[in-house]
């Protein structure tokens, strides 16, 4: 029984991702699951949820369908919603349930496909999983469907892994304000704040910013197909001009620069969350260790970070580093040691919406509003 | 590449037959892979001596965790084959059928194919396709052909026609096909006639004749097939005519 929290809650799972990931893209995207679980997936996990009208959609799956392997059911129903709403493409994913009854999501791709004539493709989601790998999948599928060569512009920049799960709502355009400022146009921001018109054009960027790690295998997929640079950070506080320089380089050079982090050898500071944004923040107060609890590149981390996901691990690693300031979701307070100061910066994939009022704009004002 | 499911009743010797198929194949010449899909974990054992390999679910249980390389749920056997035995849950306990998933889904993101660069798959597969996790062998990326082992007995033979009628309702995904019978005799009055029976009436051949032999029993007491213990004996001969079959399928087929 690994990776049992009985104090903190533990971060939004794969099919969050998934559904996040395609929000904004004109898909439709079908969970296969119980009825009443699109809450899950789409209000408690998806602020845009009241404000911006998206196609996802539960199978209402049953239980006696899952005894009985009714796939049919799945694929008629979601053929006739393809149909009904003639989405820009389909994607099915999954919960516990049919990972349990071993769900052919392949052969159901295939068969919605031949049915409605529409793109379809599964993300191997079972809801046990973290969004980080749900949202990377759907990335990567969607680019592998609408993405072709196209000459590369100058100057012209691509952003991948933003979700409101990682950054506030807002953030794509103050990042489109912070390329601009720098020169750089944003061709997309994979996704939100894009369209799918918008990710049909990103083979034309020079460079690629990957600000969380569910968009890094898309970053690497558009440097494998069309040898377009990545660079990994979050253009934080002082940290933004260390990555501005680092995206300028690499669509120059052509090369990937994965880790620009400068980090201070600092065991006074514990950062706790995501590895790209975690890093970002190290690099722009100038140096803390990290504790990441989400799937990262362990090569990204250094030699005093750790990649730790049960609850009891993370006390265990803040009980050995004493830290004197930890660096994490508000609700991360219950398992800190009693000494340490917390700046709390919400992480909406890990308490939702309950800090929700208070996140603050990291991109154009540094981080001064989250430490004073 | 030769990618085989080898289904039937249970205890009608699907894992001798594959076992020994397996170490004909490894004799001539190939690399081949033998995955044990039986919650019993005891398809592998008489081509390795008697000493079983650890099975992916046992070590998930003991470790609580996933394997992170292929030999630490691998054992070299005869012939240089490659065991892995799937395992299951605790008997009594959990869903051998998804144990069957999380094992081939550990086996790719380990690289197992890239890695070993096998001639042949076989997959030997707990009796009927039961549920997703027993078909999971025959979808695609896995298993090309079903052989289904019977002998001339009632509840053989209707074990073999459920998996027949099994895999041919999902003819219209790019499933396993029904390559053909292996008949393991048991001596049953008419048994040629009541296996050729069935198989003609499903459209399929029996591509082995395994004589039930004292061979097969003697080497397996000695913990290895009778291809390893005696190549000349007649159940041995058999299997070696199938794996040469297979083989020349699979190179006029490319």
């Amino acid at each position: 029984m690994k990776n049992t929290a009985k104090i903190i809650p533990c971060y939004s799972a794969d099919t969050s991702g998934v559904c996040s990931a395609l929000y904004e893209l004109s898909g439709l995207t079908v969970v296969h699951d119980a009825s009443g679980c699109n809450s899950t997936y789409s209000t408690h996990d998806e602020p845009r949820w009241y404000d911006m009208r998206s196609n996802i959609y539960i199978s209402a799956l049953t239980e006696i369908d899952a005894v009985m392997g009714n796939d049919e059911k799945f694929i008629s129903d979601v053929s006739a919603a393809a149909f009904d709403r003639k989405p820009e493409f389909i994607a099915i994913c999954g919960s516990p349930m049919p990972m349990m009854t071993g769900f052919d999501y392949d052969n159901a791709a295939n068969e919605i496909q031949s049915r409605t004539g529409i793109a379809t493709f599964p993300v191997y989601t079972n809801g046990t999983r973290s969004y980080i790998d749900g949202a990377a999948d759907s990335f990567v599928n969607v680019l592998k469907l609408f993405t072709k060569p196209l000459e590369k512009v100058k100057n012209r920049v691509n952003i991948t892994g933003l979700t409101p799960l990682d950054l506030p709502l807002g953030s794509d355009r103050l990042i489109r304000k912070w390329l601009a400022e720098n020169d750089l146009e944003c061709v997309c921001t994979l996704a939100m704040g894009s369209t799918l018109e918008d990710v049909k054009k990103m083979s034309s960027a020079s460079a690629t910013v990957v600000m969380s790690y569910s968009g890094l295998a898309a970053a690497e997929y558009l440097y494998k197909e069309y040898a377009i640079p990545y660079v990994c950070g979050v253009p934080v506080g002082d940290f933004s001009d260390i990555l501005i320089k680092a995206v300028k380089k690499a669509a120059e050079t052509g090369e990937c620069i994965r880790s620009p982090f400068e980090r201070n050898e600092d065991r006074g500071t514990v950062i706790i969350g995501e590895s790209i944004m975690s890093l970002s923040i190290a690099s722009a107060i100038g140096g803390a260790d990290i504790i990441s609890p989400l799937p990262c590149d362990e090569d990204m981390l250094g030699i005093n970070d750790s990649t730790v996901y049960s609850e009891e691990d993370i006390e265990a690693v803040l009980g050995e580093k004493k830290p004197s300031v930890v660096v994490a979701d508000p609700l991360y307070k219950y398992i800190i040691p009693e000494s340490t100061r917390l700046v709390e910066i919400p992480h909406f994939a890990f308490s939702g919406r309950c800090f929700q009022k208070n996140m603050k704009d990291m991109i154009t004002t540094g981080l001064g509003e989250y430490f004073k | 590449m030769i990618k085989l499911a080898i289904y039937g009743k249970g205890g009608i010797g699907k894992s001798t037959c594959t076992s020994n198929l397996s170490a004909a194949l490894a004799s001539l010449g190939k690399k081949v892979i033998q995955i044990g899909c039986d919650p019993k974990a005891d398809s592998t054992i008489n081509l390795l001596g008697g000493d079983p390999v650890m099975p992916v679910m046992d070590y998930m249980r003991e470790y609580d965790e996933e394997p992170d390389s292929i030999d630490k749920i691998s054992k070299t056997g005869f012939g240089g084959v490659l065991c892995i035995e799937t395992g299951g849950p605790t008997p009594g306990l959990g869903c051998a059928g998804r144990g069957i998933i999380t094992t081939f889904s550990l086996l790719e993101q380990l690289e197992l194919f890239e890695k070993v660069k096998p001639d042949a798959v076989l997959y030997d597969v707990l009796g009927d396709v039961v549920c997703g996790g027993f078909a999971a062998p025959i979808r695609e990326g896995y298993a090309e052909q079903v052989l289904i082992v019977t002998s001339g007995e009632k509840m053989a033979l209707y074990a073999a026609n459920n998996i027949y009628t099994a895999v041919r309702n999902f003819e219209d995904r790019s499933y396993a096909k029904v390559r053909g019978v292996i008949m393991n005799r048991r001596n049953v009055e008419d048994e040629e006639q009541k296996v050729r029976s069935f198989a003609d009436k499903a459209g399929i051949g029996i591509i082995a004749d395994i004589p039930r032999s004292a061979d097969i029993i003697k080497y397996e007491d000695m913990g290895m097939t009778c291809v390893e213990g005696d190549p000349e004996c007649d159940a041995a001969k058999q299997f070696i005519a199938l794996a040469k079959t297979l083989i020349d399928e699979d190179e006029k087929n490319g």
